[in-house]
Protein backbone atom coordinates (compact mmCIF):
# COMPACT_ATOMS: atom_id res chain seq x y z
CA UNK A 1 0.00 0.00 0.00
CA UNK A 2 1.05 3.30 -0.78
CA UNK A 3 2.70 5.51 2.09
CA UNK A 4 0.58 9.06 2.47
CA UNK A 5 2.47 11.60 4.81
CA UNK A 6 -0.25 13.89 4.83
CA UNK A 7 2.14 16.37 7.04
CA UNK A 8 4.46 16.47 4.51
CA UNK A 9 2.24 16.42 1.65
CA UNK A 10 3.88 13.41 -0.04
CA UNK A 11 2.58 10.42 -1.76
CA UNK A 12 5.09 7.38 -2.06
CA UNK A 13 5.08 4.39 -4.18
CA UNK A 14 7.25 1.43 -4.05
CA UNK A 15 8.36 -0.13 -6.86
CA UNK A 16 10.31 -3.40 -7.41
CA UNK A 17 12.48 -4.52 -10.11
CA UNK A 18 12.63 -8.55 -10.21
CA UNK A 19 13.86 -10.96 -12.18
CA UNK A 20 16.56 -13.74 -12.42
CA UNK A 21 20.54 -12.44 -11.63
CA UNK A 22 21.90 -10.94 -14.13
CA UNK A 23 18.92 -9.76 -16.39
CA UNK A 24 19.65 -6.14 -15.81
CA UNK A 25 17.79 -4.94 -13.09
CA UNK A 26 20.24 -2.80 -11.56
CA UNK A 27 20.96 -1.59 -14.96
CA UNK A 28 17.62 -0.42 -15.48
CA UNK A 29 17.85 1.45 -12.37
CA UNK A 30 21.48 2.96 -13.23
CA UNK A 31 19.99 4.75 -16.05
CA UNK A 32 17.37 6.18 -14.83
CA UNK A 33 19.43 7.53 -12.40
CA UNK A 34 21.67 8.69 -15.13
CA UNK A 35 18.68 10.52 -17.44
CA UNK A 36 16.49 11.65 -14.22
CA UNK A 37 17.35 15.46 -14.04
CA UNK A 38 19.36 16.48 -10.56
CA UNK A 39 16.53 18.19 -9.20
CA UNK A 40 13.99 15.12 -9.09
CA UNK A 41 16.10 12.18 -8.01
CA UNK A 42 18.10 11.60 -4.53
CA UNK A 43 20.80 9.24 -4.04
CA UNK A 44 20.82 6.20 -5.76
CA UNK A 45 21.76 3.58 -3.05
CA UNK A 46 23.38 -0.04 -3.98
CA UNK A 47 24.09 -2.87 -1.69
CA UNK A 48 26.65 -5.00 -4.03
CA UNK A 49 29.50 -7.15 -3.93
CA UNK A 50 32.74 -6.54 -5.03
CA UNK A 51 31.98 -8.18 -8.73
CA UNK A 52 29.39 -6.28 -8.86
CA UNK A 53 26.12 -8.47 -8.24
CA UNK A 54 23.10 -7.06 -6.17
CA UNK A 55 23.71 -8.17 -2.32
CA UNK A 56 20.51 -6.47 -0.92
CA UNK A 57 19.02 -4.29 -2.67
CA UNK A 58 19.45 -0.93 -4.89
CA UNK A 59 17.14 1.74 -4.56
CA UNK A 60 16.56 5.12 -6.04
CA UNK A 61 14.16 7.66 -5.18
CA UNK A 62 12.49 9.54 -8.08
CA UNK A 63 10.18 12.41 -7.67
CA UNK A 64 7.64 12.82 -9.92
CA UNK A 65 6.56 16.53 -8.95
CA UNK A 66 3.37 17.62 -7.20
CA UNK A 67 -0.22 17.11 -8.17
CA UNK A 68 -2.80 18.53 -6.14
CA UNK A 69 -0.21 19.77 -3.41
CA UNK A 70 0.95 16.60 -3.20
CA UNK A 71 4.49 15.67 -3.63
CA UNK A 72 4.92 12.61 -5.23
CA UNK A 73 7.62 10.00 -5.16
CA UNK A 74 8.56 6.92 -6.51
CA UNK A 75 11.14 4.61 -4.92
CA UNK A 76 12.46 2.12 -7.38
CA UNK A 77 14.26 -1.05 -5.39
CA UNK A 78 15.79 -3.72 -7.57
CA UNK A 79 16.26 -7.32 -5.90
CA UNK A 80 18.97 -9.45 -5.47
CA UNK A 81 18.42 -12.11 -8.94
CA UNK A 82 20.64 -15.13 -7.33
CA UNK A 83 18.58 -17.85 -6.25
CA UNK A 84 20.62 -18.13 -2.93
CA UNK A 85 19.57 -14.35 -1.85
CA UNK A 86 15.97 -15.53 -1.56
CA UNK A 87 15.51 -14.43 2.59
CA UNK A 88 16.56 -10.92 0.98
CA UNK A 89 14.41 -11.23 -2.12
CA UNK A 90 11.77 -11.54 0.38
CA UNK A 91 12.37 -8.72 2.13
CA UNK A 92 12.32 -6.02 0.05
CA UNK A 93 9.05 -7.16 -1.42
CA UNK A 94 7.67 -5.55 1.78
CA UNK A 95 4.31 -2.90 1.07
CA UNK A 96 5.42 -3.19 -3.06
CA UNK A 97 2.90 -1.22 -5.18
CA UNK A 98 4.04 -2.21 -8.44
CA UNK A 99 6.39 -4.30 -9.90
CA UNK A 100 8.75 -4.85 -13.11
CA UNK A 101 10.23 -8.24 -14.00
CA UNK A 102 12.92 -8.23 -16.12
CA UNK A 103 13.23 -11.35 -17.86
CA UNK A 104 16.32 -12.24 -20.23
CA UNK A 105 16.83 -12.50 -23.60
CA UNK A 106 19.27 -15.08 -23.85
CA UNK A 107 18.08 -18.96 -24.78
CA UNK A 108 20.25 -20.00 -21.84
CA UNK A 109 18.29 -18.07 -19.30
CA UNK A 110 14.86 -18.98 -20.37
CA UNK A 111 14.45 -21.36 -17.66
CA UNK A 112 15.75 -18.86 -14.76
CA UNK A 113 13.38 -16.35 -16.22
CA UNK A 114 10.76 -19.09 -15.65
CA UNK A 115 12.14 -19.75 -12.07
CA UNK A 116 12.34 -16.61 -10.87
CA UNK A 117 8.29 -15.72 -12.11
CA UNK A 118 7.66 -18.75 -9.84
CA UNK A 119 9.88 -17.50 -7.19
CA UNK A 120 7.70 -13.94 -7.18
CA UNK A 121 4.49 -15.80 -7.07
CA UNK A 122 5.80 -17.69 -4.02
CA UNK A 123 7.32 -14.60 -2.42
CA UNK A 124 3.96 -12.27 -3.11
CA UNK A 125 2.08 -15.42 -1.20
CA UNK A 126 3.57 -15.03 1.80
CA UNK A 127 2.39 -11.30 2.08
CA UNK A 128 -1.16 -13.00 1.27
CA UNK A 129 -0.54 -11.22 -2.06
CA UNK A 130 -1.94 -12.54 -5.81
CA UNK A 131 0.49 -11.91 -8.51
CA UNK A 132 -2.72 -11.41 -10.40
CA UNK A 133 -3.62 -8.72 -7.64
CA UNK A 134 -0.76 -6.47 -8.15
CA UNK A 135 0.48 -3.86 -10.43
CA UNK A 136 3.10 -5.83 -13.03
CA UNK A 137 4.46 -5.31 -16.01
CA UNK A 138 7.35 -7.76 -18.39
CA UNK A 139 10.57 -6.17 -19.58
CA UNK A 140 12.40 -8.92 -22.42
CA UNK A 141 15.88 -7.35 -21.44
CA UNK A 142 18.83 -7.72 -23.46
CA UNK A 143 17.22 -7.86 -27.23
CA UNK A 144 20.76 -6.72 -28.40
CA UNK A 145 22.17 -10.59 -27.91
CA UNK A 146 22.81 -12.49 -31.00
CA UNK A 147 20.97 -14.67 -30.30
CA UNK A 148 17.75 -13.01 -28.42
CA UNK A 149 14.51 -15.45 -28.38
CA UNK A 150 11.31 -13.96 -29.55
CA UNK A 151 9.53 -12.03 -27.38
CA UNK A 152 6.49 -14.39 -27.49
CA UNK A 153 8.68 -17.50 -26.33
CA UNK A 154 9.88 -15.53 -23.18
CA UNK A 155 6.71 -14.43 -22.36
CA UNK A 156 4.95 -18.05 -23.07
CA UNK A 157 7.17 -19.26 -20.13
CA UNK A 158 6.68 -16.11 -17.62
CA UNK A 159 3.30 -15.28 -18.77
CA UNK A 160 1.94 -18.03 -20.38
CA UNK A 161 -1.94 -16.64 -20.37
CA UNK A 162 -0.17 -13.37 -22.26
CA UNK A 163 -2.10 -11.13 -19.87
CA UNK A 164 0.83 -8.69 -18.83
CA UNK A 165 2.01 -6.10 -21.13
CA UNK A 166 5.63 -6.44 -22.47
CA UNK A 167 8.47 -4.46 -23.24
CA UNK A 168 11.79 -4.91 -25.55
CA UNK A 169 14.62 -3.38 -24.13
CA UNK A 170 18.48 -2.81 -23.88
CA UNK A 171 19.12 -1.60 -20.74
CA UNK A 172 22.54 -0.86 -21.21
CA UNK A 173 21.58 1.66 -24.05
CA UNK A 174 18.36 2.95 -22.29
CA UNK A 175 16.38 1.10 -24.94
CA UNK A 176 12.69 0.65 -23.06
CA UNK A 177 13.74 1.45 -19.67
CA UNK A 178 11.57 4.33 -19.83
CA UNK A 179 8.68 3.28 -21.27
CA UNK A 180 8.59 0.20 -18.97
CA UNK A 181 8.95 2.58 -15.88
CA UNK A 182 5.81 4.83 -17.44
CA UNK A 183 3.97 1.88 -17.66
CA UNK A 184 3.79 0.38 -13.88
CA UNK A 185 3.24 3.99 -12.72
CA UNK A 186 0.61 4.24 -14.46
CA UNK A 187 -0.83 0.88 -12.89
CA UNK A 188 0.26 2.18 -9.83
CA UNK A 189 -1.62 5.32 -9.78
CA UNK A 190 -4.51 3.90 -11.33
CA UNK A 191 -5.19 1.38 -8.93
CA UNK A 192 -4.69 4.09 -5.94
CA UNK A 193 -7.29 6.05 -8.19
CA UNK A 194 -9.80 3.14 -8.15
CA UNK A 195 -9.39 2.15 -5.01
CA UNK A 196 -10.43 5.76 -3.28
CA UNK B 1 -2.42 -3.65 -0.24
CA UNK B 2 -3.47 -6.16 2.61
CA UNK B 3 -0.90 -3.97 4.88
CA UNK B 4 -2.56 -1.29 6.26
CA UNK B 5 -1.00 1.91 5.94
CA UNK B 6 -0.15 4.64 8.62
CA UNK B 7 -1.76 7.96 7.90
CA UNK B 8 -0.06 10.39 10.23
CA UNK B 9 -1.46 13.63 9.73
CA UNK B 10 -3.47 16.22 11.67
CA UNK B 11 -3.64 15.19 15.53
CA UNK B 12 -2.01 12.23 15.38
CA UNK B 13 1.05 14.00 13.32
CA UNK B 14 1.34 16.48 15.98
CA UNK B 15 1.28 13.79 19.26
CA UNK B 16 3.84 12.23 17.22
CA UNK B 17 5.74 15.26 16.54
CA UNK B 18 5.95 16.19 20.36
CA UNK B 19 6.99 12.70 21.59
CA UNK B 20 10.21 13.00 19.10
CA UNK B 21 11.04 17.02 20.42
CA UNK B 22 10.82 15.43 23.96
CA UNK B 23 12.98 12.54 22.92
CA UNK B 24 15.29 14.78 21.29
CA UNK B 25 15.56 17.08 24.08
CA UNK B 26 15.37 14.02 26.65
CA UNK B 27 18.26 12.14 24.91
CA UNK B 28 20.32 14.79 23.81
CA UNK B 29 20.24 13.10 20.50
CA UNK B 30 20.68 14.60 16.62
CA UNK B 31 18.06 13.65 15.02
CA UNK B 32 14.86 11.03 15.52
CA UNK B 33 12.90 9.29 13.03
CA UNK B 34 9.53 7.85 13.07
CA UNK B 35 9.04 5.66 9.48
CA UNK B 36 7.24 2.95 8.18
CA UNK B 37 9.06 -0.87 7.88
CA UNK B 38 8.66 -0.30 4.04
CA UNK B 39 11.58 2.36 4.43
CA UNK B 40 9.81 5.31 4.41
CA UNK B 41 9.75 8.83 6.96
CA UNK B 42 6.42 9.36 8.71
CA UNK B 43 7.93 12.31 10.63
CA UNK B 44 11.09 13.53 11.60
CA UNK B 45 12.67 16.26 13.85
CA UNK B 46 16.58 17.46 14.14
CA UNK B 47 18.17 19.09 17.25
CA UNK B 48 18.84 22.90 16.35
CA UNK B 49 22.46 22.66 16.86
CA UNK B 50 22.94 19.45 14.47
CA UNK B 51 24.19 19.86 11.02
CA UNK B 52 22.08 19.14 8.54
CA UNK B 53 21.55 14.99 8.27
CA UNK B 54 22.44 13.07 5.58
CA UNK B 55 19.46 11.98 2.89
CA UNK B 56 16.99 10.90 5.06
CA UNK B 57 15.25 8.74 2.29
CA UNK B 58 18.29 7.01 1.95
CA UNK B 59 19.20 6.54 5.52
CA UNK B 60 15.11 5.47 6.65
CA UNK B 61 15.36 2.46 3.61
CA UNK B 62 18.43 1.09 4.89
CA UNK B 63 17.31 0.95 8.49
CA UNK B 64 14.17 -0.62 7.33
CA UNK B 65 16.28 -3.56 5.37
CA UNK B 66 18.78 -3.44 8.18
CA UNK B 67 15.70 -3.71 10.49
CA UNK B 68 14.03 -6.48 8.09
CA UNK B 69 17.01 -8.43 7.76
CA UNK B 70 17.75 -8.36 11.82
CA UNK B 71 13.76 -9.87 11.96
CA UNK B 72 14.24 -12.44 9.28
CA UNK B 73 16.99 -13.47 11.42
CA UNK B 74 15.31 -13.56 14.51
CA UNK B 75 12.78 -15.89 13.65
CA UNK B 76 15.17 -18.45 11.83
CA UNK B 77 16.90 -18.93 15.24
CA UNK B 78 13.44 -19.46 16.14
CA UNK B 79 12.99 -16.14 18.63
CA UNK B 80 9.95 -15.03 18.28
CA UNK B 81 11.86 -11.07 17.42
CA UNK B 82 14.69 -8.84 18.46
CA UNK B 83 14.51 -6.00 20.56
CA UNK B 84 16.46 -3.17 19.24
CA UNK B 85 19.10 -2.84 17.03
CA UNK B 86 22.21 -0.89 18.30
CA UNK B 87 24.92 0.45 16.22
CA UNK B 88 28.25 2.74 17.64
CA UNK B 89 31.33 3.88 16.39
CA UNK B 90 33.54 5.90 17.42
CA UNK B 91 32.09 9.18 17.21
CA UNK B 92 28.09 8.04 15.89
CA UNK B 93 25.52 5.70 17.27
CA UNK B 94 22.15 4.52 15.80
CA UNK B 95 19.34 2.75 17.88
CA UNK B 96 16.63 1.75 16.25
CA UNK B 97 13.40 0.41 18.11
CA UNK B 98 10.28 -1.35 16.37
CA UNK B 99 6.87 0.56 16.96
CA UNK B 100 4.56 -1.92 16.89
CA UNK B 101 4.44 -4.10 13.68
CA UNK B 102 4.25 -1.16 11.43
CA UNK B 103 7.11 1.79 12.01
CA UNK B 104 10.18 1.77 13.53
CA UNK B 105 11.78 4.40 15.87
CA UNK B 106 14.97 5.61 15.40
CA UNK B 107 17.53 7.41 17.17
CA UNK B 108 20.58 9.01 15.78
CA UNK B 109 23.20 10.49 18.05
CA UNK B 110 26.78 11.10 18.38
CA UNK B 111 29.13 10.62 21.96
CA UNK B 112 27.87 13.57 23.69
CA UNK B 113 24.53 11.43 24.48
CA UNK B 114 25.17 8.54 26.74
CA UNK B 115 23.59 5.43 25.36
CA UNK B 116 22.10 4.81 28.58
CA UNK B 117 19.72 7.72 27.76
CA UNK B 118 18.62 7.04 24.41
CA UNK B 119 17.95 3.24 25.16
CA UNK B 120 16.31 4.30 28.39
CA UNK B 121 13.92 7.39 26.68
CA UNK B 122 13.83 5.09 23.06
CA UNK B 123 11.87 2.71 24.53
CA UNK B 124 9.70 5.08 26.56
CA UNK B 125 8.83 7.43 23.39
CA UNK B 126 7.96 3.81 21.11
CA UNK B 127 5.61 3.21 23.85
CA UNK B 128 3.30 6.40 23.22
CA UNK B 129 4.43 6.27 19.67
CA UNK B 130 2.86 2.52 19.40
CA UNK B 131 -0.29 3.83 20.67
CA UNK B 132 -0.48 7.20 18.21
CA UNK B 133 0.40 4.88 15.30
CA UNK B 134 -2.17 2.24 15.83
CA UNK B 135 -4.74 4.94 16.47
CA UNK B 136 -3.24 6.52 12.73
CA UNK B 137 -4.00 3.41 10.46
CA UNK B 138 -6.08 3.05 7.68
CA UNK B 139 -7.20 0.38 6.05
CA UNK B 140 -6.05 -0.26 2.43
CA UNK B 141 -8.37 1.62 -0.06
CA UNK B 142 -9.76 4.61 2.08
CA UNK B 143 -7.04 6.91 1.60
CA UNK B 144 -9.12 8.70 -1.44
CA UNK B 145 -7.02 9.71 -3.97
CA UNK B 146 -9.08 10.82 -6.63
CA UNK B 147 -9.20 10.83 -10.31
CA UNK B 148 -8.35 14.36 -10.63
CA UNK B 149 -4.80 13.34 -8.77
CA UNK B 150 -4.56 10.27 -11.07
CA UNK B 151 -4.82 12.72 -14.77
CA UNK B 152 -2.47 15.33 -12.43
CA UNK B 153 0.03 12.39 -11.94
CA UNK B 154 -0.01 10.90 -15.22
CA UNK B 155 0.74 14.01 -16.99
CA UNK B 156 3.88 14.59 -15.01
CA UNK B 157 4.77 10.81 -15.78
CA UNK B 158 4.89 12.15 -19.45
CA UNK B 159 6.91 14.86 -18.83
CA UNK B 160 9.63 13.09 -16.70
CA UNK B 161 9.97 9.73 -18.28
CA UNK B 162 9.13 11.23 -21.86
CA UNK B 163 5.76 10.50 -23.78
N1 LIG C 1 24.20 -6.86 -23.89
C1 LIG C 1 23.48 -6.41 -22.89
N2 LIG C 1 23.97 -6.47 -21.63
C2 LIG C 1 23.19 -5.99 -20.63
C3 LIG C 1 21.92 -5.43 -20.87
N3 LIG C 1 21.40 -5.05 -19.68
C4 LIG C 1 22.33 -5.37 -18.75
N4 LIG C 1 23.40 -5.92 -19.32
C5 LIG C 1 24.63 -6.41 -18.64
O1 LIG C 1 24.31 -7.57 -17.87
C6 LIG C 1 25.10 -7.62 -16.69
C7 LIG C 1 24.21 -7.77 -15.48
O2 LIG C 1 23.41 -6.61 -15.31
P1 LIG C 1 22.82 -6.16 -13.92
O3 LIG C 1 21.98 -4.97 -14.17
O4 LIG C 1 23.90 -6.02 -12.92
O5 LIG C 1 21.94 -7.44 -13.57
P2 LIG C 1 21.00 -7.67 -12.32
O6 LIG C 1 19.71 -8.15 -12.85
O7 LIG C 1 20.97 -6.48 -11.46
O8 LIG C 1 21.76 -8.88 -11.59
P3 LIG C 1 21.68 -9.32 -10.03
O9 LIG C 1 22.02 -8.11 -9.24
O10 LIG C 1 22.66 -10.42 -9.85
O11 LIG C 1 20.29 -9.80 -9.79
C8 LIG C 1 25.92 -6.34 -16.67
O12 LIG C 1 27.20 -6.62 -17.15
C9 LIG C 1 25.18 -5.43 -17.62
O13 LIG C 1 26.02 -4.48 -18.25
C10 LIG C 1 21.44 -5.37 -22.23
O14 LIG C 1 20.33 -4.91 -22.52
N5 LIG C 1 22.25 -5.88 -23.17
MG1 LIG D 1 21.45 -6.14 -9.52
Amino acid sequence: MSTINFAAREINFKIVYYGPGMSGKTTNLKWVFQQVPQNRKGEMVSLATEDERTLFFDFLPVDLGEVKGFKTRFHLYTVPGQVFYNASRKLILRGVDGIVFVADSAPNRLRANAESMRNLRENLAEYGIKLEDIPLVLQANKRDAPDALPVEMIQAVIDPEMRLPIFEAIATNGIGVFETLKAVSRQVLARVASAG
Amino acid sequence: MVEPAIALFGGAYEKASHVLEELLRETGARYVLLLDRKGFVLAHKEALWAPRPPALDSLATLIAGNAAATQALAKMLGEPRFNELLHQGATYGLYAEEVGDLALLVIIFDNTAPVGRVKLFGKRAVQSLEVITKEALVEPGTLGIDREYHAGASALLDELFGS
